[in-house]
């Protein structure tokens, strides 16, 4: 091939895709066309095919000395430790707002109200998680917590997965918290109590508003020892009292607050087997921390509570 | 998750893609790191695949854009490395016959390929070594088609020109 002859330089890309067997017919011989007049471009042709039956050989060589399936193995590893780590998430809207749900490979391990500013509470939220988004796998969590916000259902029976809790001491909160029934509130004492540290009252308030995977761990059935609903989620006590209301939990508004209204709840005895009416014996003056309430006797008895049989709270129900 | 469907990926392409790398970077424990992370990505973004994406062709379009990162962040250190091989002695084989100029031939090829500049490396190995098409190595440098296609060329075109210290054997054009 001529260096400096135009025909040979403009056709020299041709050539190569000729010698590759990447060239159109009209290509191929306008090529061959060429060569047959032009010994140094015919001898180009040659070595680019040469090339070719080289890069032939090369692909059939084995890849340079490596160990592919040591290389794999750490692979599977390090998936494995990613596969535990990773979590996927989907945001959803809800009559709560919009609602971010995600789960590990062990189960559900973040409910989180976005808020208005959704974006930047969503960055937030995940923050230091290795998380993706995938509505598709997370669209049945949405599915259960409509049917539990609209009312079909009265538990989410999801797996959950608390490796995201801040301590042992919350995960402990939060176990506890997840025991409490539907329609049933307790006091953050109670609570305190019922993790054997009576006096971390305000620990567990504190726990609690890190919940990570609110509705699923009520917390929003734990109030202050006033009856009143103190906090939730951080400011949202709004949701609280919406929630308490889905679950029939009497409300009344005292000083511009909502707080339960005792007088209107079943009650039990913590560890108690029996449930009664707020007026039964001195249970009008225990503190909240040693009592559990109950909106409803059927919410009562569902749990497996009979009917106290001095007080008789069958015979003589509250009125509703 | 779907975990099996990327188990299946990882069975289907790992070899595949820890070979490119071994080739494009020329060191194997770069290879290693190198096809871990693209599949620890892939990991995290195979959710978000269209059902009838090309999986192959994803995986290559992901190792390549590590490979990219990668050496920008040792751009640096390869300068000076290639620096230095080049001023040392190169051994001399001679003029070798035969079969030998062949073996002669790929040793010098390895060493074309590793000098060539990353993008025609990276497409020279996908058409060539991996036989992938034009369209998905644009795609896999973000680059056009024909940009794709002239990498390639361009690559050719200095293994073509390093081998003529070589006595090429010849064989006449078929027609």
């Amino acid at each position: 091939m001529s260096r400096t002859h135009p025909a040979c330089r403009e056709i020299e890309t041709d050539l190569v895709a000729v010698a590759a067997g990447e060239a159109a017919a009209k290509t191929a011989s306008r090529v061959h066309a060429h060569v047959a007049l032009c010994a140094p471009c015919r001898g180009e042709l040659a070595r680019y095919r040469a090339v070719e039956t080289m890069l032939a050989e090369l692909r059939q060589a084995p890849a340079p000395a490596t160990d592919v399936t040591l290389a794999r193995a750490e692979l599977e590893s390090r998936l494995a430790d990613l596969r535990r780590r990773l979590i996927v998430f989907g945001v959803f809207s809800s009559p709560l707002g919009p609602i971010l749900l995600a789960r590990s490979e062990l189960g559900v391990s973040m409910v989180k109200y976005l808020g208005r500013a959704s974006a930047a509470s969503r960055f937030a939220a995940l923050s230091g998680v290795e998380a993706v988004e995938d509505e598709r796998e997370t669209e049945p969590l949405h599915r259960d917590l409509m049917d539990y916000l609209e009312g079909r259902r009265t538990r989410l029976d999801w797996p959950l997965d608390l490796r995201l809790a801040r301590s042992e001491f919350q995960r402990r909160v939060l176990q506890v918290t997840a025991g409490l029934p539907y329609g049933a509130v307790a006091s953050y004492g109670g609570i305190a109590r019922q993790i054997g540290a009576p006096t971390a009252t305000r620990a567990v308030a504190q726990a609690l508003r890190w919940n990570p995977v609110p509705i699923a761990i009520p917390c929003h059935r734990v109030i202050g020892s006033t009856g009143d609903l103190t906090g939730y989620a951080g400011n949202k006590v709004a949701l609280k009292e919406w929630l308490l209301t889905l679950e029939g939990v009497h409300l009344r508004v005292a000083r511009g607050a909502h707080r339960v209204d005792r007088r209107a709840m079943y009650v039990r005895l913590w560890d108690d087997t029996e449930y009664c009416l707020p007026t039964c014996g001195s249970l009008s003056r225990r503190s909240l921390a040693e009592i559990e309430l109950f909106a409803s006797r059927e919410r009562a008895q569902s749990v497996g509570l009979a009917p106290c049989t001095s007080c008789r709270p069958d015979l003589h129900p509250l009125l509703a | 998750m779907e975990e099996d469907a990327f188990e299946a990926i990882v069975t289907g392409h790992h070899a595949e893609i820890h070979r490119y790398l071994a080739r494009v970077t020329a060191r194997a424990s770069e290879a290693d790191d190198l096809s871990q992370e693209t599949f620890l990505r892939a990991y995290r973004a195979y959710r978000s695949l269209p059902p009838q994406a090309n999986v192959r062709a994803w995986l290559f379009a992901i190792a390549s854009n590590l490979c990219k990162n990668h050496f920008r962040a040792e751009g640096r250190r390869r300068r000076a490395h290639a620096a230095v091989q080049l001023a040392g002695p190169r051994v001399d084989h001679g003029w070798p016959e035969g079969e030998a100029v062949f073996t002669e031939a790929s040793a010098r090829i390895d060493g074309i390929i590793a000098d060539l500049p990353l993008k025609q490396r990276l497409a020279f190995t996908m058409r060539k070594i991996h036989d992938l098409d034009y369209e998905t190595i644009g795609e896999s440098l973000g680059c056009s088609l024909e940009s794709a296609r002239a990498h390639v060329f361009q690559a050719l075109r200095k293994i073509r020109r390093g081998l003529d210290a070589l006595a090429i054997p010849h064989m006449e054009p078929q027609r």
